[in-house]
């Protein structure tokens, strides 16, 4: 008896960018492939048009420069699942992947997600040569640097929607014109502070990788991890449709787009003299959670621990506890030497109470947006 | 009853995504989100409420809470009407962690089926299966993960 592989879907888009709306639309759709149409998981491996996408419930206004965007033709939009924004374009794959939360292999509820996923994308890396791991919450890093974001969402029925994008090579000059973040002015003063937090598959492998293996390598690690095989395949004539409803309705639609639905954005800065020397720290916020925090000064540290610092900052609560909760997560007996937590815990506070309203953000306003 | 750190009230009704419902001695029902979702979900970020005179069924996704990355849903537990939403999460949405049954309620409604509709619910001794469930996948999860 010879037991047969199980299929699963692969939609593949090799030989174009696509548009923000159609990419964002055709991953919405895998969930109702799944939960309503019948269909095994379905992987959607594709690379966008040079685009600025925002996370479910930010300020686009602020977190964006929009007419910087404008000016260098870089398409903005907004996708289903949560966390930052993240920049697109060519040398970045753009991964979507619709699977029923019932499926065992997925592990359980959203963790299981997240742990079964970062697993499937560090073989994924292996593949290439990159020797990565994963942070929590949710970047797969190599030595303290990010090389892909993850994210998901609970969509329809027991479907859930995740999503990856993983760095083949990066811009970040781009990312620094048309963003706003508290580490444009680390830039102003001469120090990308970002490649010391970046890190992409070209430059730990120090040779051109080509999103063609990139693809591959993924595509190879989703077949092992699960045991499956994938069969190319197209929309189906139903899915077409719902997915053109999805793109037109949803990510062509200026009240998705600019959905004041979100936490209200600040930004601010600090600085502290400590006996371990100058310690500085640039915020934003979302509401009352920590957005994004850089840590930087004269004191010693290492970019790595650094990095595990303000990745375990992100997302947590703004209040005294919580973030000495956070810091005591990573923190080591001089992980910045001469500064103690409850001094990083001050400055953070500090730079909390500094935050201005960044110029673009508008008053979230429930009665004039529709829901997804 | 009170179950390995999670607290959930006798008198309350739960669906099988987490939200719970209080029936009211007016006949109306609040609603918000049980406190094992809130300690699973960690600190929320952000909630995005139904309005105002949508009409909801039983089950239906009818809102999202986010909670670092991950977005979770917002089941209504019955079919009926919404008439008032709670405007202090605007504010201060933290309040579904710290006050889950209390001051962090989501939404009040009129339901329309309630009688017939509670019996989806998990009340009494039910809850205590069902919750076992819940944290035993979790705590499996947990260990895959360390």
């Amino acid at each position: 008896m010879t037991l047969k592989t199980e299929k699963w879907r692969l939609l593949e888009d090799r030989r174009r960018l696509v548009p923000t709306a159609g990419g964002l639309a055709v991953d919405d759709l895998l969930a109702y492939s799944i939960s309503d149409y019948g269909s095994p998981p379905i992987l959607h491996l594709y690379t966008f048009e040079p685009a600025a996408i925002v996370g479910k419930y930010q300020d686009i206004r602020a977190v964006l420069k929009l007419d910087r965007c404008r000016e260098r033709g870089i398409a903005y939009n907004r996708r289903s699942t949560g966390g930052g924004t993240v920049i697109m374009g060519p040398d970045v794959l753009a991964l979507g992947f619709g699977i029923s939360l019932r499926d065992k292999r997925i592990g359980n509820g959203v963790s299981g997600v997240f742990r079964v996923m970062s697993g499937v994308l560090l073989r994924a890396l292996e593949h290439l040569g990159v020797s990565a791991g994963f942070r929590p919450k949710n970047d797969l890093e190599v030595g303290g640097k990010k090389l892909a974001g993850l994210s998901a969402s609970a969509e329809v029925g027991d479907c859930v929607l995740f999503h990856a994008s993983i760095l083949v090579d990066f811009n970040v000059d781009l990312m620094l014109d048309i963003m706003n973040t508290p580490a444009q002015k680390i830039y102003d003063k001469g120090y990308s502070c970002f490649s010391e937090r970046l890190t992409t598959i070209r430059n730990e492998t120090h040779r051109n990788v080509t999103m063609e293996e990139t693809i591959n390598a993924v595509r190879s690690s989703f077949e092992e991890a699960f045991g499956i095989r994938f069969v190319s395949s197209e929309l189906t004539s139903r899915e077409r449709e719902k997915a053109a409803d999805l793109e037109k309705g949803r990510y062509c639609d200026e009240d998705w787009i600019f959905s004041h639905r979100h936490p209200p954005s600040n930004m601010g800065e600090a600085l502290m003299k400590t006996p371990g020397g100058l310690l500085q720290v640039y915020l934003s916020t979302a509401g009352h959670a920590i957005d994004q925090v850089i840590i930087t000064g004269d004191f010693f540290s290492t970019t790595e621990q650094l990095n595990r610092l303000e990745s375990a900052l992100k997302w947590t609560l703004a209040d005294p506890d919580r973030i000495l909760e956070a810091i005591g997560e990573v923190w080591e007996p001089d992980l910045i030497y001469g500064v103690s937590p409850e001094e990083l815990k001050d400055v953070i506070l500090a730079a909390k109470a500094n935050c201005d309203t960044v110029p673009g953000h508008q008053r979230p306003d429930r009665t004039s947006q529709g829901r997804a | 009853m009170e179950l390995e750190g999670y607290v959930l009230p006798d008198e309350l009704y739960y669906h099988e995504e987490h939200s719970w419902a209080r029936i009211e001695k007016d006949g109306t029902v609040t609603v918000g989100m049980n406190d094992f979702f809130q300690k699973e979900a960690g600190d929320i970020v952000f909630v995005d409420m139904p309005e105002e005179d949508d009409e909801v069924e039983q089950g239906e996704v009818c809102g999202k809470i986010q909670s670092r990355k991950w977005i979770g849903k917002l089941c209504s537990p019955l079919t009926g009407e919404i008439f008032e939403i709670n405007e202090e999460l605007e504010d201060e949405v933290t309040l579904i962690n710290s006050d889950p049954y209390g001051a962090g309620w989501i939404f009040k409604m009129k339901a329309a089926n309630l009688e017939e509709e509670k019996a989806n619910l998990y009340h009494g001794e039910s809850v205590g299966q069902w919750i076992s469930e819940e944290i035993a996948k979790a705590e499996e999860e947990k260990a895959k993960a360390s």
